[in-house]
């Protein structure tokens, strides 16, 4: 048996995982009786029955359906640290080797929570890749990124994994300051096609020979930019290889409440019947039994007839990509090594090929029971018991924004029946599948593609209908445009609801929304708003939907509701436009916060109480239009004002230090102060870490307020105190 | 007699091949099950006919009683009507089970009910599956009644099949592709890519 043929350096992890027989190096010249029997020794008390195969150790647990909370053993994948280490398996060890993988997947992301299905559904794929090409000479992208877990675990960061999406650890997504097997960042989708072309022009132009592999995904192929990107591909011609991981799960959470969802689009079914494509396959074998019988002298003309049935028993999909100028191979078995593993050998050793795409279809947590019955495929948990397969998830005392958010726009549709909701994709993220639940034609779920969601909002405006169009804040970026130019210019009342606005913890910079609020305030039509507590978010759903001539925007966080008191019946109370509200009378210090920085800033002047200071706190509710009385009243009575936003330079400060200057009050006695985001890029972490590294805890506020007051000795005071 | 019918629902025949459901004599809905006979599988008809026959002779009576309720659609099980939504999917696969879970069954029909208990688990896994319903569906259309275990095999089979379809389609596609990269870089190739390349080539030739 060709375990024993190992000869390259052994993996001794120095991680700090417990477990038993983590502890004792695992040699490659052991296998066989003797390490069998120092692991059932060890395993005993986990009550596995290591079945006794003559070729040693089996871990192939998912063939067995057994898992537990200790790490499970993985002899062969602890001796690969790097994909180089595997370039000696065969076929049947790679096999091995991915059920390991998959083991050891399942028991990481058991403790940490985080994409578990659509790691799950590549698992051989990406063995099958870094067997046959050679990162980080040969690039490999990965769309999105959340798929990547295998692909870290198998080029050196095994030993991280225990830190995935945690302060200072692995990423959740691929990130090129972290490895160089990472080639490029990725978090928002459909970007891997361009990436990849730019690597492969790139290389031609600086003469490389690498290989350039791109893995995307059905639902991002719902994109436009991928499309964009093999258009160009195709007129280049340059030498690079799509993969198509196609496994029918367009949108995310990949269902809505009431079971699986089938997947949004055209291109799916076209997808479908590629694979699918049983009556052709008969026309096709007419057709080679005529080209047989044809012979020698007519060869050529076979081989036209033969493309020509090849042509007709593609499907209309394959033409698709054929069209664009891709040569489309497949469908493909993405859960057979021995498949993907020919198909990729060969394709990377044809010497000239062009833009390749392989179709290769896959099962979103495949290997997982509980992940394979479950709707939503386990894309996203929190930590979990692999036994069970049940998440552990806290119990809160309130809801998350997002749930707010879905219960107050049903709340608005049940007395409007012109309001409508539109999003990209999110139906889970952004709570629309309540609302879809509720209303089912008046929910409408685009793919993932933004910009035509904001168009296709303002269509609807131009009817008479109430769009409402939640996009999270980050993914809003991609939109732009549209909101400038098909929206705000033409005053189209389409309304945004601005989820995951702000820090958003685990996921990083990729999904971090810190911008919305510059980029939509400064658009002249635009009215600007932002909740301070759900109390405040349903009567800001209730404003929107009342502002009828002009479009409007309110930005919310990732998180659970402080606990206020909610409006009878879910239905708000619209708000005057451009007024805000005092939450505390105070003197000397105003702080003038956005959003839910204002629950930052009571918290610092409940801080500050006990200092002898007594702070006014206020609530802006509006940045544009901005309630200039207020402005003008804190200013004018009050030595100092901040202003306290989660967002970036160019927002809600900026706007009221530009009405300060035009009405002549900086000309005063008034000191101003702006606290928001600092201008770097905020790594993932815990959302209490990222604050603290942002600067805008309470305890960084009430220490600005000493220091302008000139108080130093308790502004250092206040900072290293920790609560 | 029971022998007369082809369903292949009798337990132990392991049949690979598709082949007429005929009218139970129990006719409850006579247009439901038109003889259909495939064209391809002729002699697999004769093989599964000697199985059936020595199953059925064997078992009739045991199994009358059960194939009584098995020509139910999983609709009939479920006692919905063919379009209706995963909700009352739901809502009617709830009331079943509670009319007879073994538990709440009464005592004097515990067998028959828990069979049909469990037929009616095997009807909402089915229907409550859009992929599965889907192709549930196209079978009931044409005249075919599979028990959802006798389904799985089957399917299993199909996907070996499919497979192994999908296997000969990117062989044919990988050989195509290598025919194609041989006239990849000819000279009639003005793409910007095989100019790229036979500047590269030409360089490396030169060196």
């Amino acid at each position: 048996m060709a375990l024993s043929a190992f000869s390259f350096p052994t993996y001794v992890s120095k991680a700090t995982n417990s477990g038993p027989h983590k502890s004792s190096p695992v040699t490659s010249h052991f296998f066989g009786a003797a390490l069998f029997s120092h692991f059932s020794h060890k395993l005993d008390n986990h009550q596995i029955q290591l079945k006794k195969r003559p070729n040693g150790v089996c871990a192939s647990l998912s063939e067995r359906g057994e898992y537990h909370s200790q790490r499970p053993p993985t002899p062969l994948l602890d001796t690969i640290n790097y994909p180089i280490h595997m370039k000696n398996l065969s076929i049947r060890e790679l096999k091995q080797l991915a059920d390991e993988l998959r083991a050891d997947v399942i028991f990481n992301v058991s403790k940490t929570g985080g994409h578990l299905g659509s790691s799950l559904g590549v698992i051989e794929l990406t063995v099958a890749l870094h067997y046959v090409f050679n990162a980080p000479k040969d690039r490999i992208l990965w769309d999105v990124g959340h798929q990547t877990y295998p692909h870290k675990i198998l080029t050196g960061r095994r030993d991280k994994m225990h830190t995935m999406r945690q302060t200072d650890g692995l990423s959740g997504f691929t990130k090129r300051s972290e490895s160089e097997y990472d080639c490029f960042g990725t978090g928002h989708s459909s970007t891997s096609i361009s990436a990849g072309l730019g690597m492969a022009v790139g290389r031609d132009l600086k003469g490389r020979k690498n290989n350039v592999v791109a893995v995307i995904g059905d639902g991002a192929m719902t994109a436009g930019q991928a499309y964009e990107a093999m258009n160009n591909a195709g007129y280049l011609d340059s030498d690079m290889i799509v993969i198509l991981n196609d496994n029918k799960q367009v949108s995310l959470p990949t269902a809505t409440l009431d079971g699986p969802i089938p997947p949004v689009g055209a291109l799916s079914s076209a997808l479908s019947r590629l694979q699918s494509n049983r009556p052709l396959r008969e026309l096709r074998e007419v057709a080679k039994g005529v080209t047989k019988q044809i012979g020698g002298p007519m060869h050529e003309l076979a081989a036209k007839v033969d493309e020509y049935a090849r042509g007709m028993i593609s499907g209309s999909g394959s033409t698709l990509f054929e069209e664009l100028g891709l040569y489309y191979i497949g469908p493909v078995d993405g859960h057979n090594v021995d498949d993907l593993v020919a198909i990729l050998d060969e394709v990377k050793n044809t010497k000239t090929t062009g833009p390749v795409l392989i179709h290769v279809v896959t099962e979103k947590g495949r290997g997982y029971p509980y992940a394979e019955k479950a709707a939503d495929k386990y894309h996203g948990v929190a930590k979990f018991d692999p036994a069970t397969g049940k998440q552990f998830k806290s119990s809160a005392r309130t809801q998350s924004y997002t749930t707010y958010f879905a219960e107050a726009l049903i709340a608005e549709a049940e007395v409007d029946k012109d309001v409508v909701a539109i999003h990209a994709a999110m139906g889970g993220g952004t709570g629309l599948n309540l609302f879809l639940r509720r209303f089912p034609t008046r929910c409408f779920d685009v793919g993932i593609a933004e910009q035509h969601a904001v168009t296709f909002a303002a269509g609807l405006a131009c009817e008479g209908l109430k769009p409402f169009c939640a996009i999270y804040s980050s993914f809003m970026q991609r939109a732009y445009d549209q909101v400038v130019h098909d929206v705000d210019l033409q005053k189209l009342p389409v309304r945004f609801a601005m989820d995951r606005a702000g820090l958003v913890g685990a996921d990083g910079p990729t999904h971090c929304g810190s911008f919305d609020v510059t980029f939509m305030a400064c658009l002249p039509n635009m009215v600007v708003m932002a909740p301070s507590d759900e109390a405040e978010l349903f009567h800001m759903v209730a404003t929107a939907a009342a502002i009828d001539d002009r479009p409007s925007c309110f930005r919310y966080p990732r998180g659970n509701g402080i606990g206020v008191e909610l409006p009878p019946g879910n239905k708000g109370i619209p708000l005057e436009v451009g007024k805000g509200r005092i939450l505390i009378e105070g003197e000397r210090v105003a702080l003038l916060g956005y959003g839910t920085a204002v629950q930052s800033c009571l918290a610092a002047s409940a801080l500050l109480e006990s200092h002898g200071l007594r702070l006014t706190v206020a609530d802006a509710r509006f940045c544009k239009p901005l309630d200039h009385a207020l402005i003008r009243s804190l200013a004018k009575s009050h030595e100092v004002l901040i202003t306290v936003e989660e967002g970036s330079i160019g927002g809600f400060g900026s706007h009221v230090v530009q009405f300060l200057a035009l009405d002549g009050l900086l000309d005063g006695t008034v000191k101003w102060r702006p606290l928001v985001l600092p201008d770097r890029y905020i790594d993932h972490g815990s959302p209490a870490d990222q604050l603290a590294q942002a600067g805008l805890t309470p305890s960084h506020i009430a220490a600005t307020v000493f220091n302008i007051l000139g108080q130093t000795r308790e502004a250092l005071e206040i900072m290293s105190f920790k609560s | 007699m029971r022998c007369s019918s082809y369903g292949l629902i009798i337990p132990g025949s392991e049949s690979r091949f598709l082949t007429t459901t005929t009218t139970p004599t129990t006719n409850k809905k006579p247009d439901r099950f038109p003889r259909i006979y495939p064209t391809s599988v002729s002699f697999g008809s004769l093989k599964v006919k000697a199985k059936l026959n020595d199953a059925a002779g064997g078992t009739a009576t045991a199994t009358a009683v059960v194939d009584e309720s098995k020509e139910l659609s999983f609709y009939d099980l479920l006692g919905i009507p063919e379009s209706v939504s995963l909700v009352e999917i739901k809502q009617a696969y709830k009331q079943m089970a509670r009319k007879y879970h073994p538990d709440v069954s009464p005592p004097d029909r515990v067998e028959e009910y828990t069979q049909r208990f469990i037929r009616v688990q095997e009807a909402y896994e089915t229907l409550s599956d859009p992929g599965l319903r889907a192709l549930y569906d196209r079978d009931l259309s044409m005249g075919l009644h599979l028990a959802f275990s006798a389904r799985r095999r089957q399917q299993n089979d199909v996907d070996f099949q499919v497979r192994s379809e999908w296997r000969n389609r990117w062989q044919s596609q990988l050989s195509e592709l290598k025919r194609r990269s041989m006239n990849k870089d000819a000279g009639g190739n003005i793409s910007w890519a095989a100019r790229m390349r036979r500047k590269r080539d030409g360089l490396s030739q030169e060196l």
